[in-house]
């Protein structure tokens, strides 16, 4: 899923700076399960815009909604009565469902709530970590399932570094060398000889060297 | 305060509750056991009272002496012991009965006779009477009750408990006729003659069963049923010193309790059955044996001794076995192992049967074997139309509650006859119930001490016809009701909305969500406890309870702020207390403080778990200068697993609130062992100070 942090409030706070009517709206997919972009969280949120905004003297009367997936237009279509009708619409969804609400709605001031950190999983209850970079050319068939270009801090291909000590990252203690991890599961599958093969220099373009990518899958275009 | 109506809940539960609490299948008049236990745990007991008089005529009564088979079935058996269901019933009726009902707007102009009483013509009379007809009952004797009074003890049940109730149905507008005899006084011609367009017969079973054997004709040998009417209505009967009582039913006992309170130095019970066996309730044999019956189980009959015409003792057999293989009352004998218990007075208690004389030249109601009256098992119309019956008299032998069952739906039945309507109560459907509480998740469910009834003292009993048990307190009723798992009633999934983020399954301290068979939405299954961490976590509110009583404080605090005097109160602070914490009950909530009163407006929920965050922001939103939360320290959790969750919360909350540079002490979290004691007290006197300060301060 893609995972997503809530912005700190003093930033929401300067961006909802002279409005008077805000549209709170969450996103009922990746964000929801995050617990960042839920019905939850908008109603969380809601009540600390308003409480915030009365203390300054200024209240702001808050919509509160949420649709099933803000990057889909036919989504989001049922949200343009209440868009048209605040002053600015303050979107829990990744910058995908932002922008996408600001592309369908021109005239609306749309705002990010959430910063959009990366696409990952839940290890625990309210614990995620990132799994994967979205590197357009997946290689972990040689590394144990094990991704080293999300999860090594230096996206090395050939590792570990002299900088993984006892199983752990050197520039976070609570961060596994995945590295580290890779050996073990190859050694445990009795495939430790994968290592000595060096893995040449990859090719970013696929990634995110080459903004924006796309993707067109002919058979499915309708003319 | 609770805004609901009671019809509301009800509907709710019949869109939201797939399976009926077993408490409340296993009532004959289907009571809403369960929630009327909720609602005294949360202290509304007017609401509560409310509850039980819509569907229960004599709750008083049923307070008492119902056999409660409620609490058999109920789910707490598992964990250690059943909710007092029945006596619980009984502390509403004693402090909070009062007439729920006015008269019908709508009547209809047909009248109903009524004959006895007694549950089943009291429950006809009064479901008709508020479907809008004129009924009149007719009763051979003084007063109402039939079998409740004639019967049953008064140590057992107060005359006054029968008669408060009887007067809420009087006041419906049903009248009733005392002195007057079917078949003496009046028959089925002269009613039907005087206009009465149905008739319900609900006479009871009058007579006590015979035991023929040799002696029976002895003077000083009794039959329970006549002793026990002598006794109610005199306060003495004519018996010996030695009392022997012959059975080992409700009856029996009664006659045995009520033989000790006559001045007699010995009262023994002999019956067929073995302790185990004996066909009533443990608590009525404990509290008979407590008082000084001598018990003599598994002896049978043989024959009554006498000298000079009077009874002085039995010679009884023992007893092989009561019940053939097929289960059928069938008793055997050990022959040659005869033995005698002395006696002057010998009292048969062995059953009851009917009096069928009223139907003298009726041929055409049609009577069974057993000489009852036989009825359609649907609408309870006899084989002479228009004419109705229930009770014992339909029964043979009934309970209480299932005597108010059969005058219930009699009183549908006539309705739907005379309106050719098909009305039907939904209630009596049949439904799945809530299974049996999972195996692994006993251990998982705290054990809650079952709170005794306190009981008059011995040396007063003896002496006296005073009821013997004196009923609960509020607070120890309330610690009562807290127990009850409110099964069938927990949280639900909306499956439209639920994104299936697992969060349910991850949070839940009895492991009661899951994904069932490849779903893609959680299910919550009947175990549920009701502790709301599941649905104030669920990202998407996807999670709600089935029942409105759940109400999280939110309602209240937004009827909080609708008050004039509260938005003026400076400095007001919103207390969300978990009720488990204490029984804190009615109005007289907290201990007497001058600033708490004034200045703390306090909100009970049922476990601080289910109150969402946000609704802390909304306080402080709506007007609140402060927030105190007091929670249940952490051993002291009645579901085990909320204090982590409470502390995370409330950081969550602190952190925004300092975000927004407001005071940390307009909102704190205290864990605490009373919602009312002096520690209390002194953390809510010292908020209010604290936010006098910071307001003088800010004025500053």
């Amino acid at each position: 899923m893609i995972v997503a942090d809530a912005k700190p409030f003093n930033e929401i706070e300067q961006m909802l700076s002279g409005c008077k009517k805000v549209y709170v709206v969450g996103c009922g997919s990746c964000v929801t399960i995050c617990h960042t972009g839920g019905e939850k969280q908008v109603t969380e949120l809601a009540a600390k815009i308003r409480l915030a905004s009365k203390l300054k003297g200024k209240p702001v009367e808050v919509v509160e909604g949420s649709v099933l997936r803000q990057c889909e237009w036919e989504f989001i279509e049922e949200t343009k009565n209440v868009v048209e009708d605040c002053d600015a619409v303050l979107s829990i969804a990744c910058g995908i469902g932002v922008q996408y609400m600001a592309e369908r709605f021109p005239n609306a001031k749309v705002f990010p709530g959430l910063n959009t950190t990366f696409m990952g999983a839940p290890t625990e209850q309210g614990v995620f970590w990132e799994r994967c970079a979205g590197c357009g050319n997946c290689i972990i068939s040689t590394t144990g399932g094990l991704c080293p270009v999300s999860r090594c801090a230096k996206s090395l291909l050939n590792g570990p570094c002299g900088g993984s000590q006892n199983g752990n990252c050197e520039v976070s203690e609570e961060t596994p060398c995945v590295w580290n991890q890779i050996y073990d599961r190859l050694d445990a599958q009795q495939l430790l000889s994968t290592m000595e093969n060096i893995v040449p220099p990859k090719d970013w373009r696929t990634g995110a060297e080459n903004h924006p990518r796309k993707m067109v899958l002919e058979h499915l275009v309708m003319k | 305060m609770f805004a609901m109506t009671m019809n509301n809940i009800q509907t709710k539960q019949n869109t939201c509750t797939g399976e009926e609490a077993p408490c409340v299948m296993a009532c004959p008049i289907r009571q809403d056991a369960r929630d009327y236990v909720q609602l005294i745990a949360r202290g509304l007991f007017k609401e509560a009272y409310r509850l039980v008089r819509e569907r229960n005529t004599l709750p008083a009564s049923c307070g008492r002496i119902c056999t409660h088979p409620c609490e058999t079935k109920c789910r707490r058996n598992s964990t250690d012991k059943p909710i007092a269901i029945a006596w619980l019933k009984r502390f509403l009726s004693d402090n909070y009965s009062e007439n729920i009902y006015a008269r019908p707007e709508q009547t209809y102009p047909e009248r109903i006779a009524i004959i006895g009483a007694g549950p089943a013509g009291l429950a006809a009379a009064n479901d008709l009477a508020l479907m809008g007809y004129s009924c009149t009952i007719f009763e051979s004797n003084p007063h109402p009750g039939g079998m409740l009074r004639m019967g049953v003890p008064k140590y057992r049940l107060p005359r006054n408990a029968i008669d408060k109730d009887v007067e809420f149905i009087r006041q419906l507008g049903v009248e009733i006729k005392y002195n007057t005899t079917l078949g003496k006084d009046v028959t089925f011609d002269s009613l039907k003659k005087e206009g009465y367009a149905a008739i319900f017969i609900g006479v009871g079973l009058l007579d006590s069963r015979n035991l023929p054997i040799e002696g029976a004709e002895y003077d000083g040998v009794l039959k329970g049923i006549s002793f026990l009417r002598e006794v109610n209505a005199t306060g003495t009967a004519k018996i010996g010193k030695n009392v022997l009582v012959i059975g080992g039913g409700a009856v029996a006992m009664d006659c045995a309790r009520t033989a000790l309170r006559l001045k007699t130095e010995k009262v023994s019970v002999a019956c067929l059955e073995s302790r185990k066996e004996m066909p009533t309730t443990d608590f009525e044999i404990e509290e008979a044996v407590h008082e000084g019956v001598i018990l003599y189980n598994s002896v049978g009959p043989k024959r009554i001794l006498g000298e000079h015409g009077r009874a002085t003792g039995l010679e009884t057999l023992r007893v092989k076995y009561v019940f053939d293989e097929q289960k059928r009352f069938h008793p055997a004998f050990y022959e040659g192992s005869e033995s005698v218990i002395e006696a002057d007075t010998i009292i048969l208690a062995i059953g009851q049967t009917s009096n069928l004389s009223f139907l003298k030249n009726q041929e055409e109601i049609e009577v069974s074997r057993g000489a009852t009256i036989v009825v359609d098992p649907n609408t309870f119309e006899t084989s002479m139309p228009g004419i109705y019956a229930g009770g014992d008299i339909v029964l043979g032998r009934g309970t209480l509650t299932e005597g108010l069952a059969q005058g219930k739906k009699a009183a549908i039945s006539i309705h739907n006859a005379l309106r050719n309507e098909k009305r039907s109560d939904e209630k009596w459907a049949d439904k799945p119930e809530v299974p049996k509480l999972a195996d692994a998740r006993v251990p998982l469910v705290k054990k809650e001490q079952k709170q005794d009834m306190p009981m008059l003292s011995l040396s007063k009993r003896l002496h006296s016809f005073d009821e013997v048990e004196l009923g609960f307190s509020p607070e120890v009723a309330v610690r009562e009701a807290q127990r009850c798992m409110n099964c069938g009633a927990g949280a639900y999934v909306d499956e439209h909305l639920c994104v299936g983020c697992i969060t349910c399954v991850r949070v839940c301290p009895f492991d009661v969500p899951e994904f069932r068979n490849g779903e893609i939405t959680a299910y919550i299954g009947g175990d549920c406890q009701s502790c709301g961490l599941c649905i104030v976590e669920c990202p998407a509110k996807a999670i709600r309870f089935k029942t409105p009583l759940e109400d999280s404080g939110r309602e209240r605090l937004k009827a909080l702020f609708q008050d004039a005097p509260v938005q003026k109160t400076r400095p007001l602070i919103v207390n969300f207390y978990c009720q488990y914490g204490s029984p804190v009950v009615g109005s007289v909530e907290g201990k007497s403080n001058a600033v708490i009163e004034k200045h703390v407006k306090r909100i009970g929920v049922l476990g601080l778990g289910k109150v969402e965050p946000s609704l802390y922001l909304n306080a402080l939103e709506w007007g609140a200068d402060g927030v105190l939360i007091t929670a249940c320290k952490e051993d002291e959790c009645h579901f085990c697993a909320e204090y982590e969750w409470i502390k995370k919360r409330s950081a969550y909350v602190s952190g925004f609130l300092s975000e927004i540079g407001m005071d940390a002490r307009i909102f704190q979290t205290h864990f605490v062992s009373s919602q009312t004691d002096n520690a209390f007290v002194d953390i809510a006197v010292q908020m209010v100070k604290d936010i006098e300060q910071i307001n003088l301060v800010k004025s500053a």
